[in-house]
C-alpha cells in the first residue's frame, strides 16, 4: 500500500514537468513527514552523505575529460585515421562513423557527447559527399550511443553506485555483492565491439544496397599518418582501460588522469583549443557534473525510503512467489525500461529502477554484472527513439532535422540494435566472458 | 549585486572542479614517483653508480615527506561544494531535466500555472531542505566532531548543505517571477549544437571556435532571464 501510495506520488510529481531531482526529493520528504517517524534530520544528513563516496567522483571527471575531448581535436583526428581504415569499402564515410564513435566511446562516458563530437564534423561531410541526410543521421545517432557501453561508462558508474552496499541474496541464501566499477567496464568491452559490429554490418549492407559513395584507398603512408596524428587520442584508451585493469588507478583517479591528459592534449599538442577557453569549458561540465550530483543526491534520498520500506525486498519476495522464471523476469525488466525510457533520461532511471530491481534480479540468480549490461544497452535504445531521446535531439541539432523524420532515418540501426539487446539480455557470456577471463 | 552573486557562483565552481582534478593528478603522481625512485635507487646501488644513490635517497626522502593521504577527502568536499553550487547555477540556467512531454501538450494557461507549480514546488523543497540542513549543522557545530584526514570541523564541511540549498531556493523563486513576469523560461537546450548552421560544411564546422555553453553531455545554449 505505501509503495503504491509513493510511486504513484512520485510519477504524478514528475509529471507536472518540475525537475526529476525536485519530485523525487519532495515525494520523500512528504512521505517522511506524514507517514513515519524517521527522525528528519537524518534526511539533512543522507542529503550529504548521498554523494560522500570516492566513486561519484568519477562523474565529474568524465564529463570534463569528455569536453576537452569533443572540442580539443580528438574526434576530428580519429575520424580522419576510421576512414582512412575502412572508407574504401561500402558505406565509406558512413562506416567510418561508426568506428570513429566506437572510438570515441572508449574515451568518453557519454552517449549524447559522443554524437556530438563524431557528429558534427562527419555528418556535413557526408552530405557533401552526396550521402542522403537520413543516413548520416541514422548512423551516428545509434552510434553514438556506444558512448555508454563503451568503458569509460557514466551510466555504469551510477548502476555501480546505485546498487553498491546493498543486501542482496542469492536464489541459495548466499548474500551477493554488487558490481564494482571496474568489472563493468571491463563487462562492456565485448558487448560494445560486438554493437560496434553489429551496426557497422547494417551500415555496409545498407550502403551496399544504395549504391553509396566510398572513398578511394588510403595508402599505408597515408594510413600511418592518419595513425600518428590520432595517436594522442587513441593512447588515453591505454591509460583508461588498461589502468584500471592493472590496479594502477582506481575508475576516479582513471578519469582524473584523462581529464588532465585531455587538456595538455587539446591545448597544448593539437591547440585546438585556447586557453582562454579553459574556463568555460570548466562551468560547463561543472553545471553538468552539479545537475547529475543532484539527482543521485536525491535518488540515493529516495533508495534510503525504499530500503526504509523494505519495498526492494517484498517485491522480489512476492516475484519469488508468483515463480517467474528468471527469462520472465527478463523480459518485464526490459519492457519496463523500454517504457520508462520513453520518459526520462539513463541517469534517472538508473538510479531509480536499479535499486529496486537489482535484489530482485540477484535473487532469481542473474549476475550482477550482467544485469548492469543489460541496463546499460536497454539505456542506449531509449537515448535512440522518441519523445525524450537525446541522442536525436542532438542529432538534429546538427543536421537541422525534423525529429519525426529522424526517428524514421534512425529504424533501421534501431532494430539492430534491439535485436541486440535481446542477445545481450539471453546470453550472459557475452558480458561476463572478459571479466570472468580476468579473474574479476 | 546580483551579477557579483553571478558572477562568484560560476567562478567558485569552476575553480572547485579545476582544483579537484588537479588535486587528485598529483596525489596519483605522487604516488607513483616513489615507486619510481626506489627503482632508480636500487638499479644505481646494483650498478655501483655512486653519485645517484645519495642524490635519490635525498629526493626520496622529500618526496615521501609530502603527505597526501588527505587528498581523497579534500577531493569529495571540494565536489560536495560544487555540487550544491552547481545545482544552484543551474536552476538559473534551465539544466535541470524534468519531463516535460506532458505538460507542453497543455494549452498555454494551464501550462503556465504547472510549470509555475514546478517552479514553487522546487523553492518549496529546497527551502525546507536549506532550514533542516541549518539545523543539522547547527547541531554538529556544537558535537564538534572533526574529519578524519583533514581534521577540521565538520560543521563547515556540512555548511555546503544549508547554503546551497538557500541559495537554489533563491534562484527557483528568481526564476519563477521572471517567468510569471515575462514567460520566460531558462531552458537548457541539450539538444542544440553551435557552430553547426543549415548550410555547414566541414570547414566551417573545424575552424568553430569552442562552443561556449556547451555543458557535459551535449552542446547547447542557455537562454537567461532577462532581468540579471
Amino acid at each position: 500500500m505505501d509503495a503504491l501510495l509513493i510511486f504513484v506520488g512520485l510519477i504524478a510529481l514528475m509529471l507536472t514537468g518540475m525537475p526529476i531531482s525536485i519530485a523525487l526529493g519532495l515525494t520523500v520528504l512528504t512521505f517522511l513527514f506524514t507517514m513515519t517517524q524517521v527522525p528528519i534530520d537524518t534526511v539533512a544528513l543522507k542529503l550529504f552523505t548521498g554523494i560522500e563516496k570516492f566513486e561519484i567522483m568519477a562523474i565529474p571527471f568524465f564529463i570534463l575529460a569528455g569536453n576537452f575531448l569533443t572540442h580539443g581535436g580528438v574526434a576530428r583526428r580519429m575520424i580522419n585515421f576510421a576512414t582512412a581504415m575502412v572508407g574504401h569499402w561500402h558505406g565509406g564515410l558512413g562506416l567510418g562513423g561508426v568506428i570513429a564513435c566506437a572510438l570515441f566511446a572508449a574515451v568518453s562516458g557519454s552517449s549524447p557527447a559522443t554524437v556530438v563530437a563524431i557528429g558534427s564534423v562527419i555528418l556535413p561531410a557526408m552530405v557533401k559527399q552526396g550521402f542522403p541526410k537520413q543516413f548520416g543521421a541514422g548512423v551516428i545517432t545509434t552510434s553514438g550511443a556506444l558512448g555508454i557501453l563503451i568503458p569509460p561508462s557514466i551510466v555504469m558508474v551510477m548502476y555501480a553506485v546505485a546498487t553498491s552496499g546493498m543486501q542482496a541474496v542469492g536464489p541459495d541464501g548466499q548474500p551477493v555483492s554488487s558490481a564494482s566499477v571496474g568489472e563493468l567496464f571491463m563487462a562492456g568491452v565485448v558487448p560494445g565491439l560486438m554493437l560496434a559490429g553489429f551496426l557497422a554490418f547494417t551500415t555496409w549492407n545498407r550502403a551496399r544496397r544504395f549504391g553509396y559513395p566510398r572513398l578511394p584507398k588510403a595508402s599505408l603512408r597515408e594510413r600511418w599518418e592518419a595513425f600518428r596524428k590520432a595517436a594522442w587520442g587513441l593512447i588515453l584508451i591505454v591509460i583508461v582501460i588498461g589502468g584500471i585493469y592493472t590496479g594502477i588507478f582506481t575508475p576516479t583517479e582513471a578519469a582524473a588522469m584523462s581529464a588532465v591528459y585531455a587538456f595538455v592534449i587539446a591545448v597544448f599538442v593539437y591547440k585546438d583549443m585556447k586557453l582562454r577557453d579553459v574556463p568555460r569549458v570548466l562551468l560547463s561540465s561543472a553545471s553538468m557534473s552539479a545537475m547529475l550530483l543532484y539527482i543521485i543526491t536525491n535518488a540515493v534520498l529516495f533508495s534510503f525510503l525504499m530500503t526504509h520500506e523494505n519495498i526492494p525486498q517484498a517485491l522480489g519476495n512476492w516475484m519469488v512467489e508468483t515463480g517467474l522464471p528468471w527469462w520472465g523476469f527478463l523480459i518485464v525488466v526490459n519492457i519496463l525500461l523500454l517504457a520508462a525510457g520513453n520518459f526520462m533520461e539513463p541517469s534517472s532511471i538508473v538510479l531509480i529502477m536499479a535499486p529496486i530491481l537489482f535484489p530482485v534480479a540477484v535473487r532469481l540468480g542473474i549476475d550482477p554484472v550482467h544485469f548492469g549490461i543489460m541496463i546499460v544497452v536497454n539505456m542506449e535504445v531509449g537515448m535512440c527513439h522518441p519523445p525524450v531521446g537525446l541522442n536525436l535531439y542532438v542529432a538534429s541539432g546538427i543536421t537541422k532535422m525534423g525529429i519525426t523524420e529522424l526517428t524514421v532515418a534512425v529504424w533501421p540501426w534501431l532494430l539492430t540494435m534491439l535485436v541486440f539487446l535481446v542477445l545481450v539480455t539471453y546470453v550472459p557470456w557475452i558480458s561476463l566472458a572478459l571479466p570472468h577471463a580476468l579473474g574479476m | 549585486m546580483l551579477r557579483l552573486l553571478d558572477r562568484l557562483e560560476e567562478v567558485m565552481i569552476g575553480t572547485l572542479i579545476a582544483g579537484a582534478t588537479l588535486l587528485i593528478f598529483v596525489s596519483v603522481v605522487h604516488r607513483y614517483s616513489l615507486g619510481i625512485i626506489v627503482d632508480m635507487y636500487s638499479y644505481a646501488r646494483a650498478h655501483d653508480i655512486a653519485w645517484a644513490a645519495p642524490a635519490l635517497r635525498s629526493t626520496f626522502m622529500s618526496v615521501k615527506s609530502i603527505n597526501l593521504v588527505w587528498a581523497q577527502e579534500l577531493c569529495i568536499y571540494m565536489f560536495v561544494w560544487m555540487a550544491k553550487f552547481g545545482a544552484a547555477y543551474g536552476v538559473r540556467t534551465g539544466i535541470h531535466v524534468g519531463i516535460d512531454v506532458l505538460i507542453n501538450r497543455l494549452p498555454p494557461e494551464r501550462r503556465k500555472i504547472m510549470i509555475l507549480f514546478g517552479l514553487a514546488c522546487g523553492a518549496f523543497f529546497t527551502g525546507v531542505i536549506a532550514v533542516l540542513g541549518a539545523n543539522f549543522v547547527h547541531h554538529m557545530y556544537y558535537a564538534s566532531s572533526i574529519s578524519p584526514d583533514l581534521e577540521i570541523q565538520m560543521w563547515i564541511v556540512y555548511l555546503a548543505v544549508p547554503t546551497g540549498s538557500a541559495l537554489m531556493c533563491f534562484r527557483f523563486l528568481q526564476v519563477a517571477f521572471a517567468f510569471a513576469r515575462t514567460g520566460e523560461l531558462p531552458h537548457h537546450d541539450h539538444g542544440h549544437v553551435d557552430g553547426i548552421e543549415d548550410d555547414a560544411d566541414i570547414e566551417a564546422v573545424e575552424a568553430a571556435p569552442v562552443t561556449p555553453d556547451d555543458t557535459g553531455i551535449a552542446t547547447g545554449s542557455d537562454r537567461l532571464p532577462k532581468d540579471r
